[in-house]
């Protein structure tokens, strides 16, 4: 009987151990994201990604985290290595989790990545793509405020671009910040970012 | 109570008993010249516990992880290190990263090519530049040449490559031969690549020293990859003052099918601007193009067919005749491509594929008639295996085979009949080995095996490159290559050999930040040409591998899109110094396709407030050599210079319609190809002559293209 109760015990805390060392590894990554230290939580991100081979949450911000790197990148040589390995990332993300819709849209930022980094050579390659991948997302998840976001911000451009009417998408990304007051992630890890980045968007549009 | 105590107990012990037997790792991470590397991410496979190298290089961490583990380094543009080992053997080790070779500033094979598109690290054109050139008019022939390496022979449209005919030039889609590339023309007027542009997403163009897995070409290939993937659902239509196309592309979920047609007629354009032939029927042209793609488990698998249809008759001015020429021409073209590329596994991956032409010309000259008939066929298999990043081995067998029938009938007599069947086998093996990121070299060997001649030629292929500086590096190239005599000596005569030649180059690269220059200095080597002893190829004539030929030169390329905004152009020159003895030539003399010089400049400029792009090419030739029978001498003469300046306007009306104007020879040059004498002189005891010109000295293009699709950004914009 002793035994037994020690068995369970011993079970239960190596599960709950299991359990609560993804959470505390990603609360600690997070944190360290949140305290500048982005290189930090990428490592640690790739270390959960290895250790955890059904979860395609690190590999997701290890993707986002090199996409986010690129916008500011100017070495053609790094952004290349940080978009290649964005983009590993992500892939090992999608096997995961196929129909994805979080997951399309990191993918139509990191093509996007590659035609502003040089709109002659990528734009006519990913630009099709990327409205594809919005489209796509949009249809799998409608309420979710980043994929409304990320589809009315491609649209935007293309649109201030050709002269045309940027209401609509105006429209469309007050609807998503909506979409962010009731928005509730399916954990505490799951991608809830662009808030901020509609409010500015939106302010832009008045 | 004394229970749970117990149980408490033993997990505080379980707890302890776990603190103490953590273990520290620690080392030192550096690269291949002892430099520490900072930032990298070193941990235990499937553990959370690692830690970062600091400035030094130096990690540190813990670990309650026991036994056999895989320790982890990972840094990019390093390729990652494993090692399994006990814990406690990883203290204080230290760990040499290698330079991952797969990134953007490692050394590239570059001797001899020019790449177009994104998929290779070094282009000199993107895709989209090969059909926005003013000059090229949407032709992709017309855009390689404006590169340095090609010759300007403005009355054939064909490439010719240092000091190389036409038909040295090979093309390839997705590996597989392409037997009949070009449209049919009459005499002095270009001709076009017959295969639309947009088509294909990868080109590149060699012109020398080429991998060992191509061919029957002694100087040059051509590769174009058709899209893998197409973007998506879409219709194109294209109006054009020559003609128009409509084309569909329908997308599902595992496979995409492009289906377009068109067609083309000369005659309203010939009625506004009528230029120098007489035509008793403008040219016309019905084309029929579809291409299947189908993603299997492990592979692509590609269909790509076309059907052209086209006819015209014309009277050309001819010195002996006072009428002209009467010229009419049918030609029917029929080509299936077909490829499956996949990988077996992770290391195996395999290239199966073939083609098949079916081409019929119906020819007459005044009053003869000539009929021809080629099947050709091309299959090819190939399989590669990469022991690493740093090593891989291609290997693979190829199968041509080709059956030309001609008969030839003159007015009121029977008609000749003549043709042969040509086979040939070719394996071949090339290792692709990355020293460093510094040092590269493929080398490999080629055999082929011609059924017609009974006899085997080995081909041996090298190419070494080695980056000088961060931006910079120099390549060397040699290649020996074995061609079969063309189909105008092969229908006569099939007691000959291959063709010979071999060459060396050397290339030097600077890479800037929107940047590129290029030198490459080379030298070819031309033996066992063939000779005959009559003016033209005929059933009569004595066939000979007695022929023998140099060419030598350097080409210089530099673009540059980033020191102007919005403004983007590249400058070409070559230098060929070329002489053969071939044919029917007398002495060695630098034959009527080659030009010592040819300078090129294209110059592209978006106007973001028209949104249109503006887009100019210039090219100078230098005069090309013909024979003057009033002087003494072979090829004694040579033509002024080529001039010819040609301006394309394309507007973005919305981001789906698209207006394209082109105008080709601006300026109005009065060029001259060559001249043409009389057989016999006039009563002073001259020859006279006709100087060459082309048709149309100008030539205007006005279209309009539509895109309808799902989402409404796509645009015609690359098939321009």
């Amino acid at each position: 009987m002793k035994h037994l109760i020690l068995l369970v015990v011993l079970l239960v805390n190596t599960v709950t151990n299991a359990q609560s060392n993804f959470e505390t590894g990603m609360q600690k990554a997070f944190a360290l994201w949140q305290d500048n230290k982005q290189a930090e939580a990428e490592q640690l991100f790739e270390r959960i990604a290895s250790a955890e081979p059904d979860q395609w949450l690190p590999n997701y911000y290890v993707a986002q985290l090199n996409s986010l790197k690129s916008w500011t990148e100017k070495d053609a040589t790094v952004l290349k290595a940080n978009l290649d390995k964005a983009q590993e990332y992500l892939n090992t993300a999608k096997g995961i989790s196929p129909n994805n819709a979080d997951i399309m849209v990191l993918q139509a930022q990191i093509y996007t990545n590659w035609v502003a980094f040089d709109g002659m050579t990528y734009g006519m390659k990913y630009s099709a793509k990327i409205t594809e991948l919005y489209n796509k997302a949009y249809a799998l998840a409608p309420e979710n405020p980043m994929v409304v976001l990320g589809k009315a911000e491609w649209g935007m451009g293309s649109a201030k671009y050709f002269g045309q009417d940027t209401a609509p998408f105006c429209k469309d990304i007050a609807h998503a910040l909506e979409l962010f007051v009731n928005f509730k992630p399916e954990s505490a890890f799951h991608p809830k970012w662009g808030e901020a980045r509609a409010k500015h968007v939106l302010a832009s549009c008045k | 109570m004394k229970r749970l105590q117990l149980l408490l107990n033993l997990v505080c012990l379980l707890t302890i008993n776990v603190g103490f037997s953590q273990t520290l790792i620690s080392g030192r991470i550096i690269d291949a010249k002892q430099n520490p590397i900072a930032g990298a991410n070193v941990y235990l496979e499937g553990s959370y516990d690692g830690g970062t190298s600091d400035a030094s290089g130096i990690f540190s961490f813990k670990t309650t992880e026991t036994g056999t583990q895989v320790l982890i380094v990972s840094f990019i543009s390093f390729e990652t290190y494993r090692k399994a080992g006990d814990v406690y053997n990883f203290q204080d080790v230290e760990i040499k990263l290698r330079e991952d070779v797969n990134t953007l500033d490692a050394v590239v094979l570059s001797a001899g090519t020019f790449s177009a598109g994104d998929n290779s690290k070094v282009n000199a054109l993107s895709s989209l530049d090969v059909v926005t050139t003013a000059s090229a008019m949407g032709d992709f022939v017309g855009a390689l040449q404006t590169l340095p390496g090609t010759t300007t022979v403005a009355e054939d449209g064909r490439l010719f490559v240092r000091g190389g005919e036409a038909n040295e030039t090979q093309i390839f889609i997705d590996g597989i031969r392409v037997f009949t590339p070009y449209t049919p023309t009459a005499n002095n007027v270009p001709t076009r690549g017959r295969y639309s542009p947009f088509l294909f997403d990868g080109i590149t163009f060699s012109t020398g020293g080429y991998s060992a897995e191509y061919g029957q070409a002694l100087s040059s290939v051509l590769l174009l990859n058709t899209i893998d993937e197409p973007e998506q659902n879409k219709t194109d239509i294209g109006l054009m003052s020559v003609g128009g196309a409509l084309g569909h592309t329908k997308k599902w979920e595992k496979s995409a099918l492009s289906v377009n047609a068109s067609y083309m007629n000369l005659g309203p354009y010939i009625s506004l601007f009528p230029g120098r032939n007489d035509w008793e029927k403008p040219y016309q042209s019905f084309s029929g193009e579809a291409v299947f793609r189908k993603k299997m488990n492990k592979g692509l698998f590609k269909l790509y067919t076309a059907y052209e249809l086209s006819d015209f008759e014309l009277t050309q001015e001819h010195i002996d005749y006072e009428d002209g020429v009467n010229y009419k021409l049918n030609n029917k073209n029929l080509y299936v491509n077909t490829s499956y590329q996949g990988k077996l596994n992770a290391n195996w991956s395999v290239f199966a594929g073939g083609s098949y032409t079916n081409n019929k010309s119906d020819i007459h000259i005044e009053s003869d008639e000539v009929d021809n008939l080629e099947h050709a066929m091309h299959a090819k298999v190939a399989l590669k295996y990469r022991f690493n990043n740093r090593f891989k081995l291609n290997f693979g067998a190829e199968q041509f085979f080709s059956n030309f029938d001609e008969s030839f009938k003159v007015f009121n007599a029977n008609s000749e009949s003549y043709g042969f069947d040509n086979s040939i086998s070719a394996s071949f093996v090339e290792a692709d080995m990355i020293f460093t990121k510094k040092l590269a070299l493929k080398a490999g060997l080629r055999g082929e095996y011609s059924a017609l001649f009974k006899t085997f030629d080995v081909a041996p292929r090298v190419s070494l490159a080695y980056k000088v500086a961060s931006r910079s590096q120099v390549s060397l190239a040699y290649g020996s290559f074995y061609q079969n005599p063309n189909n105008n000596i092969l229908k006569f005569n099939q007691d000959v050999d291959s063709e010979e030649s071999s060459h060396y180059l050397l290339n030097y690269q600077l890479n800037g930040e929107g940047l590129l220059f290029r030198a490459e200095a080379y030298f070819k080597d031309y033996r066992n040409l063939i000779k005959y002893d009559t003016e033209y190829a005929s059933y009569n004539s004595v066939f000979t591998n007695n022929g023998s030929g140099y060419a030598k030169g350097f080409d210089l390329f530099f673009r540059d899109d980033k020191t102007l905004r919005n403004f983007d152009y590249w400058v070409s020159y070559s230098y060929l110094d070329t002489e053969r003895d071939y044919q029917n030539y007398p002495i060695a003399a630098q034959p009527n396709f080659a030009n010592t010089h040819n300078f090129s400049v294209v110059g592209k400029y978006w106007v973001d407030d028209w949104k249109s792009q503006i887009g100019f090419s210039y090219s100078l030739a230098s005069g090309r050599t013909y024979t003057n029978p009033n002087e003494t001498g072979f090829l004694n003469n040579k033509t002024k210079a080529y001039n010819n300046l040609s301006l394309n306007w394309a507007y973005l009306i919305s981001p789906q319609k698209i207006l394209y104007l082109s105008v080709n020879n601006v300026l109005d040059f009065k060029n001259v190809n060559g001249y043409q004498y009389a057989s016999t002189p006039n009563s002073n005891g001259v020859y006279n002559k006709r100087a060459l010109t082309p048709a149309s000295d100008q030539f205007f293009f006005v279209g309009f293209f539509w895109t309808i699709s799902d989402n409404g950004t796509d645009n015609q914009l690359d098939n321009l």
